[in-house]
């Protein structure tokens, strides 16, 4: 099982859901992304994103500079 | 004096002075009466107030019930034994005035402690008597738990209910500042809050899509918000316990009444001081009132709106300080000092939400005769590399014709204030789009973008107004989401989360590829997160003979209503 790292930090239109869109595409099931933003509004749209596509959200932890998730794709 | 019931006449110390009689205490009162005193230290001033507190921070009221301000005296700006030892003015707390002599210029006060009547000769009187909460004539009003806050005794009051954890469950009836305030300064002490807003959206003053933007942040916060609803009744035994609407009953323990202020204007109006179009007294622009040596300062006057030239009423503190530094001056030197007009400017803190106004909303602006453009523009902060950087987004109201500022809203979790001042500059000193666009701003990472927040908003503005780009408002968009042919242009991943219900999805770099999937003859939205993207595709799709195209105002970041 890999795990990928993304720095998706500074990212924000188009923001941080179109990169792990596309690191999942190329990842194995079982997988692991993990991922660091700034857009604050990626909290509720990992969440979401994670409801449609199946996949499974680990982690998600917010600071107040920070957000980081952590992804297992299915 | 023909009435026997006056037992004291109150002649000051040295009864050549000049007599100044300020009727109230709190932030305009206080505030002429200091700089009357400041300007002419041999003038005998004097300040009546029924309440037991004056010069007290009327605005920090909810954090005192939320606890964020731990002690009472910390609301308390002066007491009047300090006041008088610092400014020396005599301060008669749990003193009301009853009635004005203007003829033998004398005001009859009545010591509310001891019953007894006092009479105060003036030279020149200060009406500064402040607002009072309106409560609705409903059933049940007088209930106990059921409370309005505007003094320092009504915030303990709440406190001490709150402190002994008689509190479950409150509802709060209006969306204004105080309601929202007390509101999130409850639930941050663990009661569960309902709010109950009679029209559209909280927040009153603002346009319709940036207060529901608010109103879904204080719902996702945990308040549970009712709107177009209308309050009928208060019900309970002696205790309130719930609280009637025309669709439903909510359970009680406090209710919060926050439908708005009235001017006091029954003392002042009994002598025909001329009361205003808006209901509170009418000052000219050094705040005399129209009988001589009669002024009027705060709240219980009107003010004009500088965008319109018209009067308009706006019960603030920052307002009511300025107008009594103006009545000061020219009391306390005979200068000719003046107010020309406020703006409404105003910010507010919504858990971590800041939103802020200045000037006139669309509605109003509409409502005064102008023909308007507007831009809602998503924006940061900061650079959007460094840090903390919040979003914040800015709507903007010019005259189309004349391109003048006339208004502007800022809401986001980042910095409101900044933009909203240079706004409220800007209009005061009648900026055009253009003017705003080019101002040369303080730059540097951790303070704003390269192309601050208000500059970026005013050049979506240009754009519209030179016909580069043309848009379509959330609210617009939402009442035609059947008529239209509505292209998202994000990633397919952002796409998935949520979009506008009805949307197909054509990511912009795709757009020249795929536009055939389009009807060229069909009016046609493009959305994007912000608006950027969505601008690229407009000018492709232009390129590619498209004539009937637009693009969402502030992208799905401002777009407040539901998605698919």
């Amino acid at each position: 099982m890999a795990e990928i790292n993304l720095n998706c930090k500074g990212l924000q239109c188009p923001g941080p859901i179109m990169q792990i869109f596309k690191a999942t595409k190329e990842a194995q099931a079982g997988d692991v992304i993990n991922v660091k933003v700034t857009d604050r509004g990626f909290a509720k749209d990992i969440q979401a994103w994670c409801k449609k596509t199946g996949n499974e959200l680990l982690d998600l932890n917010e600071t107040d500079t920070e957000i980081t998730a952590k992804i297992l794709k299915k | 004096m023909s009435k026997k019931r006056f037992i004291k006449l109150y002649r000051g110390e040295n009864r050549m002075a000049e007599k100044i009689v300020v009727i109230g205490g709190v932030a305009a009162g206080t505030k002429t009466a200091a700089k009357i005193k400041r300007e002419n230290s041999k003038a005998e001033v004097v300040i009546i107030t029924k309440d037991a507190h004056i010069s007290y921070a009327g605005c920090g009221l909810p954090y005192y019930i939320g606890g964020v301000i731990e002690e009472e005296r910390e609301l308390v700006v002066k007491t009047p034994e300090d006041f008088k030892l610092v400014t020396g003015i005599d301060v008669f707390t749990k003193h009301e005035a009853v009635k004005i002599n203007k003829e033998e210029k004398n005001v009859e006060v009545k010591d509310l402690t001891t019953e007894e009547m006092k009479i105060f000769p003036y030279d020149k009187l200060i009406l500064a008597t402040g607002a009072t909460p309106f409560v609705p004539p409903i059933e049940g009003k007088n209930l106990s738990g059921v409370f309005s806050v505007r003094t320092v005794s009504d915030a303990l009051k709440i406190r001490e209910m709150v402190d002994n954890g008689a509190v479950k469950k409150a509802v709060v009836v209006g969306g204004g500042f105080i309601g929202l305030e007390v509101a999130e300064n409850l639930h941050e002490r663990g009661i569960g809050v309902a709010l109950v807003e009679l029209i559209d959206h909280i927040l009153p003053p603002f346009d319709e899509e940036v207060a529901l933007y608010a109103q879904n942040y204080m719902c996702e916060e945990g308040i549970n918000i009712y709107t177009r609803e209308k309050v009928l009744s208060l019900v309970g035994d002696e205790k309130v316990k719930k609280v009637v609407t025309d669709k439903r009953e909510i359970e009680a323990d406090l209710v919060i009444m926050s439908v708005g202020v009235r001017p006091n204007i029954n003392i002042a109006k009994e002598i025909g001081v001329e009361i205003g179009v808006t209901g509170a007294i009418a000052v000219n622009e050094h705040m005399e009132t129209n009988i001589k040596d009669i002024y009027a300062v705060g709240d219980c006057a009107e003010h004009v709106n500088l965008v319109t030239g018209k009067p308009a009423w706006y019960p603030m503190g920052s307002t009511a300080n300025k107008m009594g530094r103006v009545a000061g001056i020219n009391i306390g030197s005979e200068g000719k000092d003046t107010l020309k007009g406020v703006l409404g400017t105003t910010v507010v803190k919504l858990f971590k939400l800041n939103a802020a106004k200045t000037g006139l909303s669309e509605r109003d602006a509409k409502k005064a005769g102008f023909e308007v453009e507007t831009a809602l523009v998503p924006a940061n902060d900061k650079a959007h590399y460094y840090p903390g950087y919040r979003e914040i987004i800015t709507k903007l109201i010019v005259d189309k014709n004349t391109h003048r500022v006339l208004g502007a809203q800022v809401v986001g979790e980042g910095v409101v204030d900044k933009p909203i001042d240079i706004i409220a500059t800007a209009i005061t000193f009648d900026a055009k789009v253009e003017d705003l666009e080019k101002l040369d701003l303080a730059y540097a990472p951790p303070f704003s973008m390269a192309m601050s927040s208000t500059i970026v908003a005013a050049s979506v503005l240009t754009n519209k107004l030179t016909g580069r780009v043309k848009g379509i408002g959330p609210i617009a968009l939402k009442n035609r989401l059947s008529e239209l042919q509505i292209v998202d242009t994000r990633d397919e991943g952002s796409f998935m989360i949520g979009t506008i219900p009805g949307a197909i999805n054509i990511p912009s770099g795709e757009i020249y590829m795929r536009a055939d999937e389009l009807d060229k003859e069909k009016e046609t939205v493009l959305v994007c997160k912000l608006g950027k993207n969505a601008y690229l595709a407009y000018i492709k799709l232009k390129e590619l003979g498209f004539e009937d195209i637009k693009i969402l105002d502030g992208g799905m970041n401002a777009y407040p209503f539901e998605r698919e």
